[in-house]
C-alpha cells in the first residue's frame, strides 16, 4: 500500500494499515508510540556492534533484496542494520529496494518471468504461497536450515521451532519449504487490565459470554469490531470452526466442489451458532458496522468496549492512536485465546509467519541464503521485539510485555498451529472469500441470518462458485 | 481528412498560385498527421485491441505467457456474484446519479440565470470538481461517522434537531450515500456547462416570456430546455463516460480504503482494480481485461441510446 501505484490511496493508508501492515506499522510506535520504555532499547539495538557472520557466501559479491517494509518503519530499520552489518562482515553488497506490503502482486509476481527478479524478498507465507510459489517463482530454502547463524555451531534449525516453518502452507509443489520465518503474527482477544477488573481467562464458550455479559452489566459494550474489514469479521467463525476441524479442515470444506461439505458436518453449523449468539445478543458495540477502520478499535482503546479480537498488532496500533490523542495514558494490555467450544477436539492456535524467500531465478541465491541465516542471529533478530515490538520465532529472545500471552499460546506444546483463517483468503486468488464467504459471514455477524441459513447458504453459493471459477 | 487532400488535386490546373500553396499544404499533411495518428494508434487503438484480445486469455502479467481460454473469462464473469453487483451498481450510479445530477443542474440553471452573484455561486458550485475523489471519499467518511455520544458532523446536526442518528456507512445504506455524494460532487461541473449554454440564449426571449407572464418553470420548459438541448445531450454523454469509471469514491467510502470493499458495493472499476492489483495470488489481468471490455460495451450502448433519445432538429436562434 505504500507503492506509487496506490499513491492515491495514501490518504487512507496512513490511517488504515492492516494485517501484515499492522504487524508492524504501529511499531513506528517505538519511535512515536512505543513510550519511554521501548525507546532506549531500540537505540541500544541500533547502535550495538555487528555480530559475526555464521555462513559466508563463497562466490557472490552482491545480491538483490526487495523488501515488504519501508526503510523508515521499525522492521525496515532492523533490516537496514542487518544489511549494513552483513556488508561490513562479508563485503557482499546488498541492493535493497524498500517496496512496501504490495510488493508481491505489484513487483515480484510481474517480474517472475523476466530476468530482473530479486534474489531475496519477504512477506507472510500465505501471500507468498498464493502469489509467487503457485506460479513456481521460488526455490527451496530447506538448505538454509543447516546454515550456521554466527552463534558457535548453532544452525537455523536449532533455534527456530519446526512448528513455524514445517507446515503445509509453507511448502511448494516439491514438498520443500519456501520461507524461513523471522517474524510471527498471532491472533487474540485483547482487553485493558485496568478496565476489566477481576479477569479470569474463559475456559468455555459460556465463560466467554459471561465475560461479555459482565462487561455489558458494567455499562460497557462487550466487543469492538471494525466491521468494514471483511477478514476481521471472518476471524470469529474461522477461529471457532478450526477448533472442531483442526488445521487445514476449513480449507478442505471450502474446496469441496459440491458445497455439500458445509452441511455434512454438523459442527460447522454449531460453530456458526456461537457467532449468531454474538450477533443477536447485541454484544458488538453500537455502530460497529457503520464506521471506517480503525475507528472502532479506537473506541476500544478509548474504553468504550471491553474486548477486541484482532492480531498481535493490536497493542502497537492502539498505542500509536492513544499517543496521537495526547497524554500519556497507555493501556495495560492483556490477551487470551478463544476457549475450546463444546465438543471441539483441536486446540488450534492461529499464526502467520513472515519470512524470507528466494526466487527460482535468483542470480545470487548463495548470498541471499547466507543473509537469511545472518538475520536469524540473536543479535540481529532481537531488533524485531526491541525496535518493532513484534514476535520472533526464536524462543529465547525477549518478548514485548503486551505480547507475552500471545507468545505463550503459540508455544503451548499442545497447540495445533493453523494459518490465519486457515488460509481461506488465498483460495482462488481471493475470489472464494469475496464471493462466497464474506457476504454470508457478514450477514451472520450482523444477525441477518441464522447459523443454519449460513451453512446452507455457503453450500449453495460454493457449488455455484466452483462451477464457474477456475 | 482524405477528401481535403484529394480534392485539391483536381483543382490544381485552375490556378498555379493556389496550386503551389496546395502542394505545400499537401507536403505538410503527413508531418502533421503521422505523429498524431501514431500516438493515437500506439496508446489508444493498440491497447484497446490488446484488451479485447487479452480478455480471451488467462494472463498473470508481464512475462507470463497469455493462455487462450476462449470465452472462459466471460463465462466466469456472468456466473460471478461480485461481477453482477459491480455491473448493477455501476448502472445504478449512471442512471440514478445521472438523473439526480441533471435535476440539480437544471434547478440551478433556472435559479442562477436571474440571480445576483450567480457567477460567483457558479464558481463555488464547481469547487468539488477540483478536489480529488479520494479526498472527497475520506471527507465524507469522516463527517458521516456514526458514533453514539461523539457523532460525526452530519449525525451531530441530525441529533441536535431531534432526529435519530443514521448509520450512513452501514453496508445497506452506503450505495445511496455514495450516490448522494456523487450528485453533490458532480453537479457543479454540469451546472457550469449548462449555464454556458444558457448564457448564449438571447435575453429577449426571456424578456418576451416575462411579458407574457411565464412562470420560471414555463420559461425553463419552453425556452431554456429546447435551446440547450444539444448541450444537454453532450453533457449526458460526458456523464455516462465519467460515471462508468467510478472507483475512488466508492473504494474509500464503502470499504476500509486499503482493501476492496465488500462485493455488494463494487463497481466495474473496482472489479477491474481488484482483479489486477487486489488479488490474494497472482494478478488476473485476463479477467480484468474481460471486465474492461464489458465496460467499453456498456458505455457504447448507453451513449448510442442516449444520442438516439436526444436526437432532435437543431433549433436555430
Amino acid at each position: 500500500m505504500r507503492s506509487t501505484r496506490l499513491a492515491a490511496l495514501a490518504l487512507t493508508a496512513t490511517s488504515a494499515l492492516v494485517l501484515a501492515g499492522c504487524g508492524s506499522s504501529g511499531g513506528s510506535g517505538s519511535g512515536g508510540g512505543g513510550g519511554a520504555l521501548a525507546l532506549p532499547k531500540a537505540d541500544d539495538f541500533l547502535s550495538a556492534p555487528c555480530p559475526d557472520v555464521g555462513t559466508k557466501p563463497q562466490g557472490d559479491k552482491e545480491f538483490t533484496y526487495w523488501s515488504m517494509w519501508t526503510a523508515d518503519e521499525p522492521q525496515g530499520k532492523v533490516l537496514s542494520k542487518a544489511i549494513r552489518c552483513f556488508t561490513d562482515k562479508t563485503g557482499v553488497k546488498v541492493n535493497v529496494q524498500w517496496l512496501g506490503r504490495k510488493l508481491l502482486t505489484q513487483n515480484v509476481a510481474p517480474a517472475l518471468n523476466t530476468d530482473t527478479v530479486p534474489d531475496l524478498f519477504d512477506q507472510d507465507i500465505s501471500q507468498v504461497k498464493a502469489a509467487v510459489v503457485a506460479p513456481g517463482g521460488t526455490q527451496s530454502v530447506e538448505d538454509v536450515l543447516d546454515y550456521k547463524i554466527g552463534e558457535g555451531e548453532k544452525k537455523v534449525r536449532d533455534v527456530i521451532p519446526a512448528t513455524y516453518y514445517d507446515i503445509p502452507q509453507n511448502k511448494g509443489a516439491d514438498g520443500k519449504i519456501f520461507e524461513i520465518p523471522y517474524e510471527l503474527l498471532g491472533n487474540a482477544w485483547w482487553y485493558n487490565k485496568d478496565l476489566v477488573k477481576d479477569f479470569k481467562a474463559p475456559a468455555t464458550m459460556n465463560d466467554l459470554f459471561a465475560l461479555f455479559d459482565k462487561a455489558k452489566a458494567g455499562g460497557l459494550a462487550a466487543v469492538s469490531q471494525d466491521g468494514d474489514i471483511n477478514f476481521y469479521n471472518a476471524y470469529f467463525y474461522t477461529q471457532i470452526a478450526s477448533r472442531y476441524l483442526g488445521p487445514g479442515g476449513l480449507e478442505k470444506v471450502a474446496t469441496d466442489k459440491s458445497g455439500a461439505a458445509w452441511t455434512a458436518d454438523p459442527n460447522l453449523a454449531k460453530a456458526a451458532e456461537t457467532v449468531e449468539k454474538l450477533a443477536k445478543g447485541s454484544y458488538l458495540v453500537d455502530g460497529w458496522d457503520a464506521a471506517k477502520f480503525p475507528q472502532i478499535q479506537q473506541r476500544w482503546a478509548d474504553g468504550e468496549a471491553a474486548y477486541l479480537f484482532v492480531g498481535s498488532w493490536a497493542p502497537s496500533e492502539t498505542r500509536e492512536y492513544l499517543t496521537k490523542q495526547g497524554g500519556d495514558k497507555g493501556l495495560n494490555y492483556g490477551s487470551f485465546q478463544f476457549p475450546q467450544p463444546e465438543g471441539a477436539t483441536h486446540k488450534v492456535v492461529e499464526q502467520l509467519p513472515i519470512g524470507f524467500a528466494v526466487t527460482a531465478k535468483a542470480k545470487h541465491p548463495e548470498a541471499a541464503k547466507a543473509f537469511i541465516a545472518y538475520v536469524i542471529n540473536k543479535d540481529i533478530l532481537a531488533g524485531i521485539p526491541a525496535v518493532a515490538d513484534n514476535l520472533t520465532p526464536r524462543a529465547e529472545l525477549a518478548v514485548p510485555d503486551d505480547l507475552k500471552d500471545v507468545k505463550a499460546a503459540l508455544e503451548d506444546p499442545q497447540a495445533e498451529h493453523a494459518i490465519f483463517m486457515d488460509g481461506l483468503d488465498a483460495l482462488a486468488a481471493g475470489k472464494w472469500v469475496d464471493n462466497v464467504f464474506y457476504p454470508l459471514n457478514n450477514d451472520l455477524l450482523k444477525g441477518k441470518i441464522s447459523a443454519q441459513q449460513f451453512v446452507e447458504g455457503l453450500a449453495a453459493k460454493q457449488a455455484e462458485f466452483w462451477k464457474t471459477t477456475s | 481528412m482524405t477528401s481535403t487532400v484529394t480534392a485539391p488535386e483536381a483543382d490544381e490546373q485552375h490556378s498555379s498560385a493556389s496550386g503551389a500553396h496546395l502542394v505545400r499544404k499537401k507536403r505538410l499533411f503527413f508531418p502533421f498527421f503521422l505523429p498524431a495518428v501514431t500516438l493515437y494508434v500506439l496508446f489508444l487503438v493498440v491497447p484497446t485491441i490488446a484488451t479485447v484480445v487479452l480478455g480471451f486469455t488467462s494472463w498473470a502479467g508481464a512475462g507470463d505467457t497469455p493462455r487462450f481460454i476462449g470465452i472462459g473469462n466471460y463465462a466466469e464473469l456472468m456466473g460471478s456474484d461480485s461481477f453482477r453487483y459491480a455491473f448493477l451498481n455501476t448502472l445504478l450510479y449512471i442512471v440514478v446519479g445521472g438523473v439526480g445530477t441533471f435535476l440539480l443542474a437544471f434547478l440551478f440553471t433556472m435559479v442562477l440565470r436571474d440571480m445576483r452573484g450567480g457567477k460567483i455561486v457558479r464558481a463555488v458550485l464547481f469547487f468539488p470538481n477540483i478536489v480529488a475523489p479520494v479526498a472527497l471519499g475520506m471527507f465524507f467518511g469522516i463527517i458521516l461517522i456514526f458514533r453514539p455520544n461523539r457523532q460525526g458532523l452530519v449525525n451531530h446536526l441530525l441529533e441536535s434537531v431531534g432526529v435519530d442518528a443514521v448509520k450512513f456507512l452501514a453496508p445497506e445504506n452506503v450505495t445511496w450515500v455514495v450516490t448522494a455524494c456523487l450528485i453533490w460532487a458532480s453537479s457543479g461541473f454540469y451546472i457550469t456547462i449548462l449555464m454556458a449554454a444558457v448564457d448564449r440564449i438571447p435575453p429577449y426571449l426571456y424578456e418576451d416570456a416575462d411579458i407574457a407572464g411565464a412562470t420560471p418553470w414555463q420559461k425553463f420548459r419552453n425556452v431554456t430546455l429546447p435551446l440547450t438541448w444539444d448541450v444537454i445531450g453532450v453533457a449526458g454523454v460526458l456523464w455516462t463516460i465519467s460515471a462508468i469509471k467510478i472507483f475512488e469514491l466508492v473504494f474509500v467510502l464503502a470499504g476500509p480504503g486499503t482493501y476492496s470493499p465488500q462485493i455488494r458495493a463494487w463497481t466495474l472499476g473496482i472489479y477491474v482494480f481488484d482483479r489486477s492489483f487486489g488479488t490474494a495470488g497472482s494478478p488476473q489481468y485476463g479477467m480484468a481485461c474481460a471486465a474492461a471490455v464489458v465496460m467499453i460495451l456498456l458505455v457504447s450502448v448507453l451513449v448510442v441510446l442516449l444520442r438516439r433519445l436526444m436526437r432532435r432538429d437543431t433549433i436555430q436562434f
